[in-house]
């Protein structure tokens, strides 16, 4: 058909023109694309439901990997309060969560060079009481330079700081009390160590049951803390001070008897409660005789000395078999006596003394360093027969 | 149906599918959605990184989907499916001559020598591919698209409606330049129909490419036309449907059949060849140029060193990155990894990592951190410049206990700006946000006499190196907020031997044995 | 020359304006003068002032706390392995969920979401820990459940590791989050803390507030447990309080008055923390403390679940001595329970 070759431009803007005719083809075409655009939009609806949580959170077994303890990374060098990371000695009463490692309070960092002017002053408020200088922190590297040739002892019960001030009498001018708050890292090794020094004279606390007045001082275990407050004179101001500031840290300080129940297996009838001790090894020079408890007893008139060892059925056998053996050396005389109530017993006399050793399951104990025999004996049996509570 | 019909459809589909992955990309919606979608089905993206890397990475398999039906028919995705083109589309009409007059709108779709200038950006852009460094990312329209959305539009939004979008407000360095980039590229539409799509758009010139051997095409039939040019009115591509199709430039956008009143337009199998330009009509002078500025972007942008021994301190790469030559032949600068990490540490780099490095992501340890049990920037990059690594790699837990974890960097302590080292007063926040178990960061307890006279004891910070991941959560909460005085640099990043700290990445500081392997 | 129209005849003033123009023309000048002055004068700002150092002025909280009861409990130990029965024995002990929560409540739950971290590193609230004491909240009648926190990490992250973010699709809680329009500014007479930018939103509809927290070490103070928890309240750059940690933390006990804390022993973070990090760190202890009195129920925790000496824990000796609770939990009327 022959065209003009170039038709006049329309001017203006014409009516829209609308296409009415659509092949089936076109139709069908345009159908399936939309419908395959359903397709993806419900696949990409399943696909936005279905989801690894992996890709969002560490899988929970991945946390296996990290049960294991790291050593040789403290948390704060130097830390002398025992503040948090692995340069803290806590009551170590079970062993670690999980892995084989060490836990905390064994980390050898804590041993590093570190000021001992660390923790909170020590403050008492209390009538007539001013705080005389500044509180003094002394670590287990320099205990001795406060109190000598005690020190040894202290350390070896774990001792771990002492916090000790001074304060002045309002009004008396020469007058002060010493207050030493010795904490150790565990009750029972605290208490082991208040026993040690512990004045057999003393008069009972009333408001500390580890506890004593002696002299111008009070003396008192409260949780792992063994707190001495001394006067310096006898004037009744200075000692009713004195007892106040004793009473006023037994009231704040946390009580705890972790890993003393030991002690209340030792039978009371006849016991001498100011002599309850707590060893924590070696105790009569032998190495298998470690926590022990022991106190003295009046028994018929007589003396003895009685202790207790808590463990294994099998350590305790172990030891009772030790201790037996070691009896029979240096000419002492050891019998295995019989059985009594499915305790193991033997007697011995070592260099003069008596000593009556029984063993039933995991506890091992008995009267050592008796004057006589019989009355060990005896007492021993009447123990292990449950006829002394 | 008509087909004009099914493609206003399929565009309201596609561009509310890019609006919703733009959306979901957060850890509270993203669930299993393919959120790098677009991305992945992108061929040029999968063409360019099989260039420079020789792989093709995961998802971007997807992009031979889209090659198939660009065989086919042509240039469709321009249209039907790039959610870009369909924003450039739909402004054009908006703000276009719509109401002008007819003369005025054919005119102005008549084919120009200027879209020739896409082709030339292509040829620079896959020169710069060969020679080693990836830079499709600053054209390329899914990564444009993406990147301002998560760069100026989102955070816009956000400003305005506060927490419709982040729960707290996301900032991002450089988003004026990005946003008014957009504004810019979206407002040309008014001036020059399709302006980026036909002037600009690489993957439209590499489609481009692609489209002269489709089966299918527009086809004008020269007996029923009367010239009238009506055809050209409409017209998406330029592709001078009145005279010979431009093969390569048509949209197949079906308007030309729709506004013809003599119906002599359709859509064709294999129709004549003399009734078309088969190929894109590139000058070999443009060409040239276009060669040479590849060439010279890549060995100037290189030459400045910025990603050798110079390197920035504070080019910092997200966790799963690979190592930085590697990360530069990876990267289109998509932005995805900005949009999906919950801190907004992530920041477009401007000229820390160098010319090549534009819009990469670093991390800006003042406005956030990397939280350490995430891995999200990993799952939806579709590049593989931050891999897909899992959270158990990053950490270093699980399998990979004896590599231990992934390091970004280490922190340094600027000791005159620290409270606790040089103000007399306890601090540590550092110690306690620091998320490694032993802590990387550790404390001396010191006392010392203070101005005033008194005695003073506070803990005095250090860094122990092997154990730092180089998360910046110490520098973020550092008091000093102006300039933390604990802060991260790139060195000791486990992604490159070169840039390692300890000379045996830790292990024997490092809380594992001599015996396990190193990374 | 043109005669001039007859200004008689037409009323029309000097200059040719009508009246009524002159009116309408002259009163829209004379309007806008008007507003220009008044508005101009209702913004005048007289004095100048010094920026940052003005007086704030803020809400103050109102006390959530029920009236001291002289019979029944105020701290409760419950001991045993599960979380779920573990924590109804403890609020069972104190004599049920339903002394605390009426029907029609509105409860605010506060757990220590802080860090991303997943639950069995116990650095964060468990999320069974949760979930039984909200269902026990919900069974006792509450309206609405709101759980909050403003985490140190992001606040998406934060809930969804914790597994809390779970627990609140599951039960139907309402989980806020810290959004920017949700703080306002607070006014404390506090040691340190006298005004600070609040998490406010979830308080303005509660009528009870549970702070659930978990038992933790922390590098700086100690441990964060229950007083501590609060931290997770404020927002504005909170680490300037590590100059003055146990003011801080004490002062928290002014801030919030709750109706009940609960502390969650069953996993201790008992080193490295408040992060963590190894599961190492964690010591399961199978305790949980409930009770009116968060420095009792704290101090409780420190010496029995974390095992340590009270009397490092400052904060809760300022807290005593301000009267703003009672360190010696022995002193309260106390129930030790096995689930």
């Amino acid at each position: 058909m022959a065209a003009p070759v170039s038709a006049p431009p329309p001017t203006g803007n014409r009516k829209a023109f609308r296409r009415t005719r659509v092949s089936a083809v076109e139709r069908g075409a345009s159908l399936t694309i939309v419908l395959l655009l359903g397709v993806i939009g419900i696949g990409i609806w399943w696909k936005g439901r279905h989801f690894d949580p992996n890709r969002f959170a560490l899988r929970p077994d991945a946390l296996k990997s990290t049960a294991a303890d790291v050593k040789g990374k403290s948390g704060t060098v130097g830390a002398t309060d025992a503040g948090p990371g692995e340069t803290r000695a806590s009551l170590k009463a079970q062993p670690a969560a999980a892995g084989e490692s060490a836990g905390p309070g064994e980390e050898s960092a804590s041993a590093a060079a570190a000021p001992a002017g660390k923790g909170e002053p020590l403050e008492i408020k209390l009538d007539g009481l001013k705080p005389m200088g500044d509180t003094e922190f002394y670590n287990a590297e320099n205990l001795f330079e406060k109190i000598d040739g005690r020190a040894p002892a202290y350390l070896n019960f774990n001792f771990q700081n002492l916090r000790c001030r001074s304060f002045s009498v309002a009004g008396a001018g020469s007058s002060y009390v010493d207050v030493y708050e010795y904490r150790f890292d565990t009750p029972v090794n605290a208490f082991g160590m208040f026993a040690l020094e512990r004045d057999p004279q003393g008069e009972p606390l009333g408001f500390a049951p580890d506890g004593y007045a002696s002299g111008m001082g009070f003396f008192f275990r409260q949780g792992a803390c063994y707190v001495q407050v001394m006067a310096s004179d006898l004037n009744a101001k200075t000692i009713e001070l004195a007892k106040a500031i004793a009473t006023d840290r037994a009231k704040n300080l946390p009580a705890s008897d972790t890993g003393l129940d030991g002690r209340r297996r030792l039978p009371v009838t006849g016991m001498d409660p100011a002599s309850v001790q707590f060893v924590q090894e070696n105790a009569q020079g032998q190495s298998f005789l470690k926590n022990v408890f022991q106190a003295n007893y009046d028994f018929a008139g007589k003396k003895l000395p009685f202790f207790l060892m808590t463990t294994t059925p099998e350590a305790a056998a172990a030891a009772w078999k030790s201790y037996l053996d070691f009896a029979g050396q240096f000419g002492g005389k050891a019998t295995a006596l019989p059985d009594v109530n499915g305790a193991k017993i033997f007697m011995a006399q070592n260099f003069g003394s008596w000593k009556v050793i029984y063993q039933r399951d995991g506890e091992i104990g008995g009267v050592f360093d008796a004057a006589d025999g019989d009355p060990a004996r005896q007492f021993v049996e009447k123990y292990l027969e449950g006829q002394l509570k | 149906m008509k087909a004009r019909t099914a493609r206003r459809i399929a565009q309201v589909f596609f561009f509310t599918l890019f609006l919703f992955f733009v959306v979901i990309t957060d850890l509270r919606y993203l669930k299993g959605y393919p959120a790098s979608l677009f991305l992945e089905l992108d061929p040029l993206v999968s063409f360019a990184t099989a260039i420079t890397t020789h792989t093709i990475y995961m998802g971007l398999l997807w992009s031979l989907l889209l090659i198939l039906p660009t065989l086919l028919f042509g240039r469709i995705f321009c249209n039907w499916i790039c959610p870009y083109g369909i924003l450039h589309h739909f402004v054009g009409w908006l703000l276009g001559k719509r109401r002008a007059e007819e003369r005025e709108r054919i005119e102005a779709n008549r084919y120009k020598k200027l879209y020739s200038l896409k082709y030339v950006i292509l040829i620079a852009m896959i020169v710069a591919a060969i020679c080693g460094s990836l830079q499709i990312g600053w054209l390329d329209p899914i990564c444009l698209f993406h990147r301002s959305m998560t760069v100026a539009i989102l955070p816009m939004l956000n400003l305005f409606f506060p927490s419709s979008i982040y729960v707290r407000q996301y900032f991002h360095v450089g988003a004026w330049i990005v946003g008014f980039l957009l504004l810019f590229l979206v407002g040309m539409n008014v001036v020059i129909p399709r302006f980026f799509c036909r002037v600009l758009c690489p993957l439209g010139a590499f489609l481009g490419t692609l489209a002269p051997v489709a089966l299918w095409r527009i086809d004008r039939d020269p007996h029923k036309c009367v010239d009238c040019d009506l055809c050209l009115k409409s017209c998406e591509g330029a592709s001078d449907p009145h005279t010979q199709l431009r093969k390569s430039e048509c949209f197949v956008c079906f308007n030309c059949i729709e506004d013809c009143p003599e119906d002599a337009i359709s859509f064709k199998f294999m129709p004549q060849l003399q009734r078309e330009i088969t190929a894109p009509v590139v000058p070999g002078r443009r060409a040239f140029l276009g060669t040479l500025l590849g060439l010279t972007f890549y060995a100037f942008g290189r030459a400045s060193g910025a990603s050798d021994r110079n390197y920035d301190k504070k080019v910092i790469r997200p966790p799963g990155s690979v190592e930085e030559k590697d990360f530069l032949d990876r990267c289109i600068k998509c932005d995805q990894c900005l949009r999906v990490c919950p801190t907004n540490v992530l920041q477009p780099a401007l000229m820390e990592s160098g010319l090549e490095g534009i819009w990469t992501p670093i991390l800006n340890m003042k406005i956030g951190y990397c939280e350490v049990n995430c891995t999200l920037c990993g799952q939806v990059c579709p590049t593989g410049a931050i891999q897909r690594i899992s959270i158990e790699e990053k950490t270093g837990t699980g399998p990979f206990v004896d590599e231990g974890p992934i390091r970004l960097g280490t922190a340094f302590f600027d000791h005159g700006r620290c409270l606790p080292w040089s103000m007399e007063t306890p601090c540590v926040v550092c110690e306690e946000v620091c998320p490694v178990s032993p802590k990387a960061i550790y404390s001396r307890e010191v006392t010392f006499t203070k101005r005033d006279g008194n005695l003073i004891t506070l803990r005095q910070p250090y860094v122990d190196p092997a154990l730092c991941i180089g998360c910046g959560i110490c520098e973020h909460e550092c008091p000093v907020t102006d300039e933390a005085a604990i802060r991260v640099t790139a060195v000791g990043e486990t992604r490159s031997r070169d840039r390692r700290l300890l000379m045996d990445g830790g292990v024997t500081s490092a809380p594992r044995s001599l015996e396990g392997k190193q990374r | 020359m043109n005669p001039e129209p007859d200004q008689e005849a037409s009323g029309k003033s000097d200059g040719g304006i009508s009246r009524r123009e002159f009116m309408i023309r002259a009163g829209a000048t004379g309007a806008l003068l008007a507003g220009a002055a008044a508005g101009g004068y209702a913004l005048w700002q007289r004095e100048h002032f010094v920026p940052g150092f003005q007086a704030e002025k803020g809400l103050q909280l109102p006390s959530y706390a029920l009236a001291p009861d002289k019979l029944l409990p105020s701290l409760a130990i419950a001991h045993g392995p599960e979380h779920d029965k573990t924590i109804r024995a403890a609020i069972g002990a104190l004599g049920g969920m339903g002394r605390f929560v009426k029907k029609g409540d509105v409860v605010m739950l506060k757990p220590n979401v802080a860090f991303d971290t997943p639950p069995p590193l116990a650095a964060t609230t468990h999320p069974e820990t949760l979930r039984a004491v909200a269902k026990l909240v919900l069974e006792a009648g509450a309206a609405r459940v709101y759980i909050a926190d403003n985490p140190i990490n992001s606040p998406t992250g934060c809930f969804w590791k914790s597994g809390l973010k779970q627990v609140a699709d599951d039960l139907g809680l309402d989980l806020m989050y810290p959004e920017a329009n949700s703080f306002s500014p607070l006014e404390l007479n506090g040691e340190v803390l006298r005004n600070w930018t609040f998490f406010h939103e979830p308080f303005k509809k509660a009528t009870k507030v549970i702070g659930v927290a978990p038992c933790k070490d922390h590098n700086l103070c100690h441990a964060s447990m229950t007083m501590k928890n609060w931290y997770g309240l404020l927002g504005g750059r909170r680490s300037q309080f590590h100059q003055y940690i146990h003011s801080i933390v004490s002062d928290f006990a002014l801030m919030m008055k709750p109706t009940l804390v609960i502390l969650d022993g069953m996993n201790v973070l008992m080193k490295n923390g408040p992060t963590g990090g190894r599961l190492s760190d964690v010591k399961q202890m199978n305790t949980v403390v409930a009770g009116t009195d968060m420095v009792a129920v704290d101090s409780y925790g420190y010496t029995h679940l974390m095992e340590r000496d009270l009397a490092e824990l400052t904060y809760i000796h300022k807290a005593h001595d301000r009267g703003l609770g009672n360190k010696n939990w022995k002193d309260l009327i106390y129930k030790e329970v096995q689930a």
